[in-house]
């Protein structure tokens, strides 16, 4: 009798996670406005150089600002792009939207939810009512106005939004590309089983039966990759650390500089934040173990 | 209270006073502070039955053990924790049934109550202004039991014959066309004074706020306005409003910043 074989681990570094990804690819990005947004991954995008991707990210924040400012960004799939108060219009997707040099695939919150669903489902598009009526399939004509056979009502099919890859960020994972998250997983999962792969950097990488004792909570796909980020979510929040609210600001701050005319700013920020870091470590490193206990505590 | 309301604080104040006793579920979305500490006064004071969506919680204050704390960001991680369930964006929408009531905030509104918060788009086919992005708005609009437009200034600009581009549509004539099962816009309040629909669907002016002539109002705004023949001024915030909304619901004053 041959030996057993054993159960394949799915735990990687960033880099591997990311390694095959290629130019103007589609790429989904988990959480919503300042929660759960995967940096680590982000980050990685930019440090890879890659260009002309495609991003979907649902309600996003300045992490959309970041992959702009490096060059990553051909179209955005969104229904916002903003930080709250600390940024009402994202500054550098602002600009770059009213130049002409990101594209902007328009569409309501629900419509995103559909579009994901759809594509985790396999079907060509799922119909919806909100919007009718709304200028948003004039500057989006992939949402197309169609009267439904059933009740004979006017609604919108939202076209699937079928990702290459899906980058979360969850509260802890085992090694097997079991996921579970803290709280609301957002629109995560939709994204997840829209994607043909989906990355997770994980708050915490624990045993098979550390997720045991809540199965009920875990959620799992077909091609899955984990890696360990603790505080990746930074300078976003996630269950165990707080917004860092004066870097978004400060950055925000670089993004508006930028728009009058002044890059500086924004290419240090980039360069010191994004593509100087070469792991995880060195960026938390680089933001200081200070202001990281200040976030956790 | 020795000091006069601020614009956010009576925008808490007429909200609260204004919400429909049967308003059981209410939605606040990002960055709208006014209109989540109007939900909060209802809800400690004339309606214990309301559930709010407050960030990324749902809660029902009368039986709170606290009143959620005022943050920077609405949408704080830690609001996950803080409620009787949450508010999970990849579910929200399965449930056209709530919320009752949403709030709008917009770059634009015009005379049928139209709110644009796309944009303005340029001629050739890209935007002039981009704006934030509908968010939900579009569908919430669609759906909910009646929504607040709450603009944060009033000018010609802002307030204008036709919005550039619709990201909620509240000409009711058209809603009504195109089978629309949600109330519409119920008021719109700016820093000059509070606005309704009348019966055929335009903005009228139906009160003014302390120290706001008409005259202030119509030149302020991008379209004629209906004017009925009397304007009663805005019945100013009550010392017991006041004292609840600065005592209870927003302590570190972030209403009065």
């Amino acid at each position: 009798m041959s030996a057993p074989v054993e159960r394949r681990s799915v735990v990687v570094s960033a880099e591997q996670a990311l390694a095959e990804l290629s130019d103007g690819a589609t790429v989904g990005i988990g959480g919503i406005l300042t929660n759960g947004r995967p940096m680590t991954l982000v980050r990685e995008l930019i440090r890879r150089g890659l260009r002309d991707l495609t991003i979907v990210a649902p309600v996003a924040a300045l992490d959309v600002d970041l992959l702009v400012a490096a060059g990553c960004v051909r179209r955005v799939v969104t229904s916002y792009v903003g930080c709250e108060a600390v940024a009402g219009v994202a500054p550098i997707f602002r600009a770059a939207v009213q130049r002409g040099a990101v594209e902007v695939w328009d569409a309501d919150e629900a419509h995103c939810v559909a579009g994901l669903r759809a594509a985790g489902q396999g079907l060509p598009f799922l119909p919806w009512q909100g919007g009718v009526g709304t200028d948003l399939p004039v500057h989006n004509p992939d949402l197309v106005e169609f009267v439904d056979p059933i009740a004979g009502r006017t609604l919108l099919a939202v076209p699937a939004i079928p990702l290459d890859v899906a980058l979360i960020h969850a509260e802890r994972a085992d090694a097997y590309g079991n996921v579970q998250f803290a709280g609301p997983g957002h629109v995560d999962p939709l994204l997840a089983a829209a994607a043909t792969r989906v990355v997770v950097q994980a708050e915490r990488v624990v045993g098979n039966d550390v997720i045991r004792r809540d199965p009920a909570a875990t959620r799992r796909w077909r091609e899955t990759a984990v890696v360990p980020a603790i505080w990746g979510t930074h300078p976003y929040a996630s269950a165990g650390i707080e917004a860092d609210a004066e870097h978004l600001r400060a950055f925000a701050a670089a993004g508006r500089a930028a728009g009058k005319g002044d890059p500086a700013p924004v290419d240090d920020y980039v360069d010191r934040y994004a593509r100087g870091p070469a792991t995880h470590a060195d960026y938390l490193e680089t933001i200081g173990i200070r202001r990281i206990l200040e976030l956790v505590q | 209270m020795t000091t006069e309301a601020t614009y956010d604080e009576l925008q808490a104040i007429l909200l609260a006073r204004d919400f429909r006793a049967d308003d059981r579920v209410v939605q606040i979305g990002a960055n709208l502070a006014a209109a989540r500490a109007g939900a909060m006064l209802a809800s400690v004071g004339t309606h214990p039955d309301m559930r709010i969506l407050i960030g990324l919680s749902v809660d029902n204050l009368a039986v709170a053990g606290a009143v959620p704390a005022v943050r920077e960001f609405s949408f704080h991680a830690r609001s996950a924790f803080e409620g009787e369930a949450v508010m999970d964006q990849g579910t929200v929408f399965d449930d056209t049934a709530s919320p009752d009531v949403f709030f709008v905030g917009g770059l634009q509104v015009d005379r049928r109550g139209n709110v644009n918060l796309l944009g303005v788009p340029d001629d050739a086919g890209g935007w002039a202004v981009r704006g934030p992005g509908p968010v939900g708005l579009a569908t919430m609009s669609t759906n909910c039991r009646g929504y607040y437009i709450l603009m944060p200034a009033h000018s010609p600009r802002s307030f204008v014959e036709r919005v550039a581009s619709i990201t909620a549509l509240g000409d009711r004539t058209r809603r009504r066309e195109l089978g629309l099962p949600g109330g519409g816009a119920r008021l719109l309040l700016s820093p000059l004074g509070v606005f309704d629909f009348d019966d055929d669907g335009d903005m009228r002016l139906a009160s003014v706020h302390p120290g706001v002539t008409v005259d202030d109002v119509t030149a302020a705004t991008g379209f004629p306005l209906v004017i009925p023949d009397d304007v009663p001024e805005t019945i100013p915030p009550t010392a017991d409003e006041l004292r609840l909304l600065r005592e209870r619901i927003d302590p570190e004053g972030l209403l009065r910043a």
